[in-house]
């Protein structure tokens, strides 16, 4: 006779990695869209553009922000490797 | 024959197998910031050995824990017989490295072990319910689960960097190729702390057996670091016949998938190693390379190749479980036995490296071939001119005519 499949921990780990890639990804990918943002403001703004000038400035530190809480998304994961920083989950 | 130089015979098997884990897992994390051009092939090997090398010597937490429930009884596991499981181990995986296929080397230590405790104690001394709970469950789970989580990645992460505009140039997707590099270091470091554990475990199990170690007492620095530095080693010499099959051969990566694939792989690792499960990271990298490669408008998945790799996962456990169960019947006969086996294994081993070279496939002939998958992602426009480009070229063929 079969081993009862322990669902819960299973459905644990599916719904962990699907947040937690999900997440991820799409902290990284808006961090790069904010960034061409501020690259093709960039362009503008050099022409003197005041409006554009504003806004490579607000697209790039958004962009740095993401990439940012992204990186430290990776940390976590670091963190998570090291036994007793992190408790394990019960 | 001396307990203690079986004891040896074992601890240097043990790295051994150790070695191979290394360069036969190298793709895992590297096969897709390779194939993107995110990294070149020998600094991608050198990152994911130094990450190799500092995960192993993070933790060894679940070192002693090799083989906690699945084996029933313990002292089963006499020198001899992880001798003979180690064998069945290192000859699967060197199998599956000749033929490209990613198979997973804890499923080959878990199999060479099991089979040799059978052989040599019977099918009580072995917890088949754990191995179901611990490694069969997981092995059918994970990989579907980082396939989806890779696949649902990459569809977001096309959809938020996508341009409605028709000059559609600057997506920036290229730009993903820096979050692999870090990515693919979390997978690397992920790895050395999982699997080199295994052979610090496989060694301190052995050096209680032999009584040269203390029940229940830490593992030791040299067994630490010895383990650290050969899978470290393994790393470094890059399984190029199985990067390739990662790389390229399940389906062409580009950067955004490859950053997918990569964190969807990190995330199913982590949250499944919380919980105890004895994953098998390549089979988890290979269903998030799949899951990315169908998440891409216009991304083809290689199913023949996908079918040989899972075809290699479903035989790696009884394979291995069968070469060492053939070893420990060998093993058991004497030292004579011993020898005999450790003659086989080295002998099998040679063939299978001198056979190797006569295709041998290194770095160059991965950063070759993986050339054409290194560029970024097609444009509206790039497609849009080959598209004329073809259509000049028929009406040219047709005007000839």
């Amino acid at each position: 006779m079969f081993t009862p499949i322990a669902w819960n921990n299973l459905f644990y780990v599916a719904a962990a990695a699907l947040i937690a890639t999900a997440l991820v990804v799409a902290l990284f990918s808006f961090g790069i869209r904010f960034f061409v943002n501020a690259e093709n403001a960039k362009a503008k703004a050099s022409k003197g553009n005041a409006s554009a000038l504003r806004a490579e400035a607000a697209n790039r530190a958004v962009s740095y922000v993401l990439f940012a809480l992204g990186f430290g998304a990776v940390i976590y994961g670091i963190l998570l490797i090291i036994p007793g920083v992190i408790p394990a989950i019960k | 024959m001396d307990p203690l130089v079986i004891v040896g015979l074992v601890v240097g098997l043990a790295l051994f197998f150790d070695f191979t884990n290394g360069f036969h897992d190298t793709a895992n994390a590297m096969a897709t910031p390779i194939a993107t051009g995110a990294l070149k092939p020998r600094t991608a090997v050198l990152i994911a050995s130094v990450m190799n090398l500092v995960g192993a010597l993070l933790s060894t937490a679940v070192a002693t824990m090799i083989s906690v429930g699945m084996i029933n009884d313990a002292s089963a596991l006499k020198p001899e017989v992880v001798f003979a499981g180690l064998t069945g181990a290192i000859l699967w995986n060197l199998t599956t490295w000749f033929l490209g296929l990613p198979s997973s080397s804890s499923h080959a230590l878990f199999g060479g072990l099991i089979g040799a405790v059978v052989a040599a104690t019977g099918f009580g001394a072995v917890n088949f319910d754990s191995i179901l709970q611990k490694i069969i469950y997981p092995a059918l789970f994970a990989p579907v689960v980082a396939g989806l989580a890779a696949w649902l990645a990459t569809r977001l992460a096309y959809a938020i960097t996508a341009r409605s505009s028709d000059d559609d140039l600057a997506t920036g997707r290229g730009r993903f190729r820096f979050g692999q590099i870090f990515s693919s270091s979390l997978v690397a470091l992920a790895h050395g702390t999982n699997d080199a554990q295994k052979t610090m475990g496989v060694i301190t199990l052995v050096l209680v057996a032999g009584g040269l170690q203390a029940d229940g007492s830490h593992v030791q620095l040299w067994v630490v670091l010895a383990a650290a530095l050969a899978i470290a080693l393994g790393t470094f010499s890059g399984g190029w016949r199985i990067i390739r099959t990662m790389g390229k051969g399940l389906s062409e990566v580009k950067p955004a998938q490859g950053l997918a694939a990569e964190v969807a792989t990190a995330a199913t690792i982590l949250a499944s190693s919380k919980l105890g499960f004895a994953l098998s990271t390549t089979q988890v990298a290979s269903g998030s390379i799949i899951g990315s490669g169908l998440g891409r408008k216009g991304g083809k998945v290689r199913w023949n190749k996908a079918g040989q790799v899972v075809l290699g996962w479903v035989l790696t456990l009884p394979a291995a479980a069968i070469v060492g169960a053939i070893s420990t019947a060998i093993v058991l006969t004497g030292s004579t036995g011993i020898i005999v086996d450790a003659i086989i294994t080295v002998g099998v081993i040679i063939a299978i490296f001198q056979i190797s070279r006569r295709n041998a496939v290194t770095h160059k002939h991965v950063s070759s071939e993986l050339e054409d998958a290194s560029e970024v992602v097609e444009t509206k426009k790039q497609r849009k001119a080959a598209v004329k480009a073809a259509a000049k070229s028929s009406k040219g063929g047709k005007g000839k005519k």
